[in-house]
């Protein structure tokens, strides 16, 4: 691997996501891997990035890892505590979010995300976590960053129920809803996808060192659009693997 | 009078009332509120709150509420609301979904007397899809006066009670939240009055002497109840941190109606109040071990 560094596929999507970032930009995280991507650009290209969790916690620098963001380990020494009407409302529907990352259960081909059910919505499902802030991030955010594992089961042509609006049914259907904004990448532990501007449709952009590209298909629901110019996923360097082993996921709940 | 015991506060609450809770997954939940609801057999409640949390959940798989409307949620790294997954998959749950902005845009529009309030997101989702069966008069779409555009529009939320967990309070419930207040500050503006349930009832000078720290007003309170360790297993900030063992043991628990009826039956049923909770989860010993770190606040 490159400059012999080893790391985890987990390492690899937090350093993809924290690449996707720049400097000064007012980033919305929930907890997992977007945490661990936001804190890391943050100790390293973007210091004066701003993270906001949606609750009301701005800026926070933990030393522990929490549970999730109802665990006050993730609001220690943050710069302003204040409420879901402050974050979601004065900052994101005002239309100040830059990025803001989103997970989930399924994602389809145009990067509509679903945490809410599974099965038939109309008949016998499983149901899950719902929205909280998400479609609110996933609607009003500049542009979203969606991280998921690659499974064909996660990655599918068409969802049970689109919780958080991605390029909708594609084409100018979002800005049709009233929507501006839109997905910008999809990070997978096997490839990173961008979205064609036109079609809305999930693009190829690069596959991680180490797989092929039959690999990236053979576990996808849907048909991808795969630019002749296909590159291999940039891998971390010795320092951010550091930075996240020794600093930011010492214990490894995220990127072990 | 404000200042009550637990069981006085809960009977204030008739059956059928619409009650907002101020949990957010397993911090600052009502849960003690939520046991000696059980325990009084209440009914029909409505429950709303941004992000459900355990304390929705214990009522909503008690069969105290079946009626919730919220924006989601879970138990954080513990697990699912189980009581309400189950409930919502059965059928046996009326629920209204949907997302931590757009309730707390209802609550706001509530606390300010507005008519309505209109939100740019929802809008292109199947949570709004369902919505419209689930709930279809309580959203619209009108046209911007100003733009001409099409916008859509939320009814404001009026709980007729907000039920508050909070640190510091003084007996007419000016109260103090520390640490970030999610949706409280604006449940308690929207709802006809608050139930405040305090870690410690302070005197009024307390309260006078910074009185930019007070996030409730005590005007719209209607009872205090200070209640050490209300919240448990949930966190308060500045107080004490989660139970995990006892997040844990109730995620378990909850997935399964047997292994809900035996949680119940230990740890609501088989207590005569709060007091003997606490003996029975550990006493002093185990709630010294959960005493917040002061410069940590877990």
């Amino acid at each position: 691997m490159a400059d012999g560094v080893a790391y985890s596929l987990s390492e690899l999507m937090a350093v993809a996501g924290a690449r996707e970032l720049k400097d000064g930009q007012v980033v919305a995280v929930g907890l997992g891997l977007p945490v661990v991507a936001a804190f890391l650009a943050k100790r390293t290209h973007a210091p004066h990035m701003t993270i906001l969790f949606e609750l009301g916690v701005v800026d926070p620098e933990p030393i522990a890892p929490g549970v999730g963001l109802a665990d006050p380990r993730v609001w220690y020494r943050a710069t302003m505590l204040s409420s879901f009407a402050d974050m979601l409302g004065t900052v994101l529907h005002r239309g100040l979010v830059d990025v803001g990352f989103l997970g989930g259960l399924e994602v389809d081909a145009y990067g509509n995300v679903n945490t809410t059910l599974l099965g038939d919505p109309q008949g016998t499902f499983r149901h899950f976590v719902g929205s909280g802030g998400a479609n609110d991030i996933a609607s009003l955010a500049r542009e979203t960053i969606i991280i998921i594992r690659h499974e064909a089961r996660k990655l599918k042509e068409t969802i049970a129920h689109i919780t958080s609006p991605g390029y909708l049914s594609g084409g100018d259907s979002r800005r049709k809803a009233g929507l501006s904004g839109g997905p910008r990448r999809v990070i997978t532990d096997k490839a990173i996808f961008g979205f064609d501007p036109e079609s809305g449709r999930m693009r190829l952009e690069s596959i991680h060192p180490g797989t092929t590209l039959d690999d990236v298909l053979s576990n996808l629901g849907f048909q991808p659009l795969v630019p002749s110019d296909l590159r291999i996923t940039e891998p971390p360097t010795a320092e951010q693997v550091r930075l996240i082993r020794q600093e930011i996921d010492p214990e490894g709940i995220y990127t072990g | 009078m404000k200042v009550c015991d637990l069981s006085e506060a809960v009977a204030s609450v008739p059956a059928g009332s619409h009650v907002a809770l101020s949990g957010f997954a397993i911090t600052r939940c009502a849960m003690a509120f939520a046991r000696e609801a059980i325990r009084q057999g209440l009914r029909g409640l409505t429950i709303s709150q941004c992000v459900g949390a355990m304390d929705g959940d214990l009522l909503v798989g008690a069969g105290v509420a079946d009626h919730l409307i919220y924006g989601g949620g879970s138990l954080d790294r513990f697990g699912r609301l189980a009581c309400i997954n189950r409930r919502i998959e059965d059928g046996t749950l009326k629920v209204e979904e949907y997302s931590s902005l757009s309730m707390v845009f209802r609550y706001l529009a509530g606390s300010l007397g507005l008519p309505f309030i209109p939100i740019r997101s929802l809008r292109g989702s199947d949570i709004l899809k369902r919505l419209a069966q689930t709930a279809p008069g309580d959203h619209a779409n009108v046209v911007d006066p100003f733009t001409g555009e099409e916008c859509l529009v939320l009814r404001p939320l009026v709980p007729d009670v907000a039920v508050v967990q909070v640190q510091v309070a003084d007996a007419d419930g000016n109260a103090r939240v520390y640490g970030p207040r999610w949706d409280n500050a604006e449940q308690v503006r929207a709802a006809k009055r608050a139930i405040v349930i305090t870690e410690r009832v302070v005197p009024g000078d307390v309260i006078r002497q910074q009185p930019e720290q007070t996030v409730i007003p005590g005007f719209r309170v209607s009872h205090v109840v200070q209640l050490p360790f209300g919240a448990h297993p949930t966190s308060v900030y500045r107080a004490y941190d989660y139970d995990a063992e006892e997040i844990r043991r109730y995620a378990e628990a909850a997935k399964t109606p047997d292994g809900l009826q035996a949680y119940l039956d230990e740890f609501v049923y088989g207590m005569r109040d709060h007091w003997e909770y606490l003996a029975h989860i550990g006493g002093a010993e185990r709630l010294n071990r959960l005493a917040a770190d002061p410069i940590l606040g877990y």
